[in-house]
């Protein structure tokens, strides 16, 4: 089963915005989906020079941009994929 | 130093006498910018604590200053006595110095009055060159000052000391004379045979740390020690930014490619240029330390971090810090480290403007790179006596 590839995006203007929480969403993903999901991080995603990606932080979830990306968010962005097979 | 054919690290460590709240030995070094000399001094005031701290302060500042402006030493050392204050207990007023001037052909003079003779190690064996005597016109118990002159030669180092590390242990079993003279000399040789290429710092520091052991640990008198050391130079690349013209990346990229040096990368789309540039991948870390963005790693980089934070941070550690033996963690600390392990550094600055960072409402640490970097600059020249090059691109 391919894993869901979560990306964090590590630059200055996420981390200032929120990203720095980021950090501990290793420790949210439920145990049922610890084998299914792949967390890296990228020194910059280069999102944030375009409004329409909308705000700092963000996340790439298989692809998928979260913006103003929290823990929560990213969750359940992983779940929809995970359940409704989404952004594959 | 510019366009010479091997630095000159000059470091000094201090240990004040126990139960004083401050040392009476001090120790000011200088680099003579337009010049390229290098002058520094160690003095130790009469006694002990605050009055030995003065004296030994006004001595050491003086001595700099007038030898770096080309006054004689006759009347150099004439004025400092003239000027330092009697002490009322004593009657006298007397602080002891050692002055080295040290120019960029290697061309070294060195100046001694009071202090115990300093040792020059050249090959891992002591050099002795001709001491000439000089007698001044003073009513001071040492009349004596001692000069002499040689030609440094790569992997030369001058040790000068007070006689706080001559005279440590004194009247101990062991070392009822104190240490004396001829055996630093020598333990500074076996240190030397040991290590080939310890820094200046860390052999100043294992000397009074010897020094201050013999006096089981608690110092009986000021204990300095102050290195000179003549070597190849170490040299670091620090490169933050996107260069100004897309055209230019293909240039950054082989200018860290093929840099002789340590390299550092700031900045997450500069590493992403060198990473598609080089075609190389970058592993990025998942934990932040010391309030930082994390750290990541590529082939042929030395270290790769976040880019205004992260330099923010290292200008804050050397305005606030004079020491060089670096404490905490983190990337900033971590750079701050690899900038006082080199001699030669060189910043390649990437002037393209981050749109995103220019929102009035972010954090005023978001400066404008350049000012971040032109502050760094000024810090590791002014105050750690570090060579800079700063291009931008």
């Amino acid at each position: 089963m391919e894993k869901v590839d979560v990306k964090i995006c590590y630059g200055t203007m996420c981390y200032v915005m929120g990203g720095s929480h980021l950090e501990m969403l290793k420790d949210h993903i439920p145990a049922e989906w610890a084998d299914r999901v792949h967390i890296s991080a990228s020194p910059c995603l280069d999102l944030c020079h375009n409004t329409e990606n909308g705000k700092a932080p963000f996340v790439s979830v298989n692809g998928k941009i979260v913006s103003e990306a929290n823990i929560e968010k990213v969750i359940s962005t992983i779940k929809v994929v995970i359940k409704d097979g989404l952004y594959q | 130093m510019k366009g010479n054919r091997f630095f000159v690290e000059v470091d000094a460590f201090l240990k004040k006498k126990e139960g004083q709240p401050v040392c009476g030995d001090c120790f000011v070094s200088r680099k003579v910018q337009n010049e390229h000399r290098i002058v520094a001094t160690l003095s130790d005031g009469l006694g002990s604590g605050v009055k030995a701290n003065v004296l030994a302060t006004m001595t050491a500042s003086m001595a700099v200053n007038f030898i770096s402006r080309h006054e004689p030493i006759e009347r150099t050392a004439k004025a400092i006595m003239r000027t330092l204050p009697i002490d009322s207990k004593r009657m006298m007023s007397y602080a002891t110095f050692t002055i080295i001037d040290v120019r960029h052909d290697g061309e070294t003079r060195v100046v001694e009055y009071g202090n115990p003779k300093c040792a020059v190690v050249r090959n891992g064996e002591l050099f002795q060159p001709h001491r000439n005597e000089m007698e001044l016109d003073t009513d001071k118990a040492d009349k004596i000052m001692y000069s002499f002159e040689f030609k440094a030669q790569k992997e030369d180092r001058l040790v000068f000391f007070s006689d706080g590390v001559s005279q440590a242990g004194i009247g101990t079993n062991y070392n009822p004379f104190g240490w004396e003279e001829d055996q630093v000399h020598q333990y500074i040789c076996d240190v030397i045979a040991d290590n080939k290429y310890i820094s200046a710092g860390q052999l100043a520091k294992k000397i009074v740390r010897q020094a201050v052991s013999k006096d089981i640990l608690k110092p009986k008198d000021d204990t300095s020690c102050g290195v000179i050391y003549f070597r190849e130079p170490r040299k670091l690349l620090i490169c933050t930014g996107p260069p100004f013209h897309k055209r230019d990346d293909e240039r950054l990229a082989g200018t860290i490619n093929g840099f002789d040096g340590r390299k550092i990368v700031c900045g997450g789309t500069t590493a992403q240029i060198l990473a598609r540039e080089l075609k190389r991948e970058i592993e990025v870390g998942m934990m932040a330390k010391g309030g930082l963005p994390p750290t990541s790693k590529m082939d042929g980089v030395d270290l790769i971090t976040e880019g205004i934070l992260t330099l923010g941070g290292v200008a804050s550690y050397l305005e606030n810090n004079a020491n060089t033996s670096v404490k905490g963690e983190g990337p900033a600390v971590d750079i701050v480290r690899m900038l006082f392990d080199s001699d030669e550094i060189h910043f390649m600055v990437g002037t393209k403007i981050n749109e995103a960072h220019q929102d009035p409402n972010l954090p005023v640490e978001l400066e404008i790179r350049r000012n971040v970097i032109k502050k760094i600059k000024r810090l590791l020249e002014d105050k750690f006596l570090k060579e800079v090059k700063l291009e931008f691109i």
